[in-house]
């Protein structure tokens, strides 16, 4: 060894996890999937060939052909077109319903774990008792509570997905509590708050980040749920929920209507899931050690 | 010399719940110890593991708050507080933990570790932490230009001496070591020992060596405390103790050091439970010398500078010869002469 040789500034943790996910073709398949769909959604003005609004008398429920490949809908608006735009509203209703839900669980659940006591009782209760109730009924109920809108749909979503990451991140920071990294943490002089967001955080983001990506695939099908029932994204206005919900009445004649944006939501659901599952294989604590 | 630390009646005790979560009793962790450490000394507290002593190690930071008595910490009464005045207080104590491989916060780089004391206590300003983490890595034997580096990067004994150079970072008056060797490896240990030792007397630090190897605290201790199930049953200046014990139970600890020649009777059977600790002296149980007064009264700690807590000091058989320096003692010089020679550190093996 020679003891002139540059020393590399060292590999971080959040490096050696990305290089893991990397070799994982499954999770990277996945991402290249949602990646896609996000271009999708960002491009819809370029990429889509038709306005989905722009009904038509003469093309009513016509089936896939070259100038409409996935064909025309009742009011005889293009498929395509409105799946594309679509993809606006079920990956923001995805991913702003489960930023809100990790916004709102994972401080309630840090002071929780952290302050324990009569704090994380009643934080814990709660939570308990709104994971009692199954995620679509509740979902559905504050929805309904809330009036038909897209972001009132989110809002729902957002408020229904939090408990989960409230007892992810109380269990995380009960674990953490116990080391020696953070009995050093306030022997230095930490205050709470540092302790809870410097050094308890970073090391509970990767199973926060795990169950944030299946969290969701799960919020886009609940999205897709509440349009469907008229909840979420209202006519006209395109969301593969609410193309599913106009388009049940055709399923025998013209089946392409409900396929397509069926089949859509289930490829980026999917995507989340496999992205999700080779994050968690990448950041496995397990793994992390040397 | 003042004392720096004064303990006054200790106590602790953790709350044994049973299934259903009901109280069901209490481990007396730490029951009613009284202890001064004054400044510049190196006090090392001995006893086996269960005893109690890694407790009384965080009472006296207050990092636990005790049941009954009282930390005083250069006159000012800890356990009395606020959060925030004890949190500005920790600049003047630190703690060195025994697991180097727990005590780092793994998401955190060398250099913000060490940084991290001195900008909680806003010791050097911004600029200048830089250069104060290098001059803190090159004290402890590390190149400065491993500060980027990440706490898994490094073996036990390396990833020890960047937690005692966090610890030295705000220049504290008062380190308490837990077991700060006892999980390295054997050739480590030494390096670590003769680091310590060299920091304590260059910071003229206070120190507190929390261990149960009689080697080590041979080697750095001026005075000892014995501990035994929460309470402290020898105490005094450091040779009189090794060399010269008054309690059975030192004596037994002191002839169990392996390559000991001197054979003391051995102690029987184990601990008993700090859960309901005998009454009496809790050593009666596996004292060869018990009386039936030991069985019912609770003998004080006597006064002086070479204090016990025995009801038979000045009747005990006389202790068995030693030899003046043990072989623990001697194996462990021998190793650190082998490692006091090279100088600088090598850097981080690949």
């Amino acid at each position: 060894m020679s003891a002139t040789a540059a020393i590399p500034a060292g590999e971080s943790p959040t490096r050696r996890a990305i290089k893991r996910f990397l070799r994982h073709r499954l999770a990277v398949f996945g991402l290249i999937i949602v990646v896609l769909f996000v271009a999708v959604a960002l491009l819809a003005p370029l990429i889509a060939p038709y306005d989905p609004l722009q009904t038509s008398w003469s093309r009513i429920r016509k089936p896939p052909s070259w100038d409409h490949w996935m064909g025309t809908d009742e009011n005889g608006r293009d498929v395509l077109s409105r799946v594309i735009w679509g993809a606006r509203a079920s990956l923001m209703a995805g991913v702003i319903s489960v930023l809100g839900a990790l916004l709102l669980g994972v401080p309630l659940g840090l002071l929780a774990g952290l302050a324990g006591g009569w704090t994380d009782a009643i934080i814990s209760r709660v939570a308990d008792a709104m994971l009692s109730v199954p995620f679509l009924i509740l979902a559905i109920a504050l929805a309904a509570f809330l009036g038909p809108a897209l972001e009132n749909a989110m809002l729902a979503i957002a408020i229904t997905a939090s408990p989960v990451f409230v007892r992810l991140s109380r269990g995380m920071a009960l674990d953490a509590k116990s080391t020696d990294w953070i009995e050093a943490a306030r022997a230095l002089g930490n205050p709470p708050w540092r302790i809870a967001f410097v050094h308890v955080l970073p090391n509970i983001i990767p199973p926060l980040l795990v169950q944030a990506s299946l969290a969701i695939a799960e919020a886009i099908i609940a999205e897709a749920a509440l349009s469907f029932l008229g909840l979420g994204m209202q006519p006209p206005n395109p969301s593969w929920g609410s193309m599913l919900n106009s388009s049940q009445r055709f399923l025998t004649q013209a089946p392409w209507l409900s396929i397509f944006p069926g089949l859509t939501i289930m490829i980026v659901v999917l995507a989340f899931n496999l992205m999700g599952d080779g994050l968690r294989d990448a950041l496995d604590p397990r793994a992390e050690r040397r | 010399m003042t004392a720096l630390l004064e303990l006054d009646g200790l106590v602790k005790r953790f709350p044994v719940r049973d299934a259903l979560g009901r109280r069901a009793g209490a481990v007396h962790a730490v029951d009613g110890v009284s202890l001064s450490v004054a400044e510049g000394e190196v006090l090392a507290i001995v006893g086996e593991s269960g005893c109690g002593k890694s407790t009384l190690g965080r009472l006296m930071l207050n990092l636990i708050t005790p049941d009954a008595g009282s930390v005083r910490f250069a006159g000012e009464d800890l356990t009395r507080l606020s959060a925030a005045a004890l949190r500005a207080r920790r600049r003047d104590m630190q703690l060195i933990f025994q697991d180097p491989f727990a005590s780092l916060d793994p998401r955190m780089t060398v250099e913000q570790a060490i940084a991290e004391p001195l900008r909680l206590h806003r010791i050097v300003p911004r600029d200048q932490e830089r250069a104060r983490v290098a001059d803190l890595l090159a004290r402890v034997g590390l190149r400065p230009e491993l500060a980027r580096r990440w706490p898994h990067e490094f073996s036990g004994g390396q990833r020890q001496r960047i937690a005692i150079a966090r610890a030295l970072a705000s220049r504290p008056r008062l380190i308490v070591g837990d077991e700060p060797v006892s999980a390295l490896d054997v050739s480590v240990q030494a390096q670590v020992i003769n680091l310590l030792s060299d920091l304590i007397r260059e910071f003229r630090l206070t120190f507190v060596l929390i261990s149960h190897d009689l080697g080590v605290v041979r080697h750095v201790a001026d005075r000892v405390a014995v501990m035994y199930l929460g309470r402290i049953v020898e105490e005094g200046p450091a040779e009189q103790v090794l060399t010269a014990p008054l309690h059975p139970y030192t004596r037994a600890l002191l002839a169990a050091v392996p390559g000991h020649g001197a054979k003391a009777p051995p102690i029987e059977g184990d601990v008993p439970s700090p859960i309901a600790p005998p009454p009496g002296c809790r050593f009666h149980t596996r004292c060869p010398f018990a009386e039936d007064r030991c069985r019912v009264t609770v003998p004080e700690l006597s006064a002086g500078p070479h204090r016990v807590a025995c009801h038979l000091t000045g009747r005990l058989p006389p202790a068995p010869p030693r030899p003046e320096r043990a072989a623990g003692g001697e194996r462990l010089r021998r190793l650190q002469s082998f490692f006091r020679a090279p100088g600088p550190q090598p850097g981080a093996q690949p």
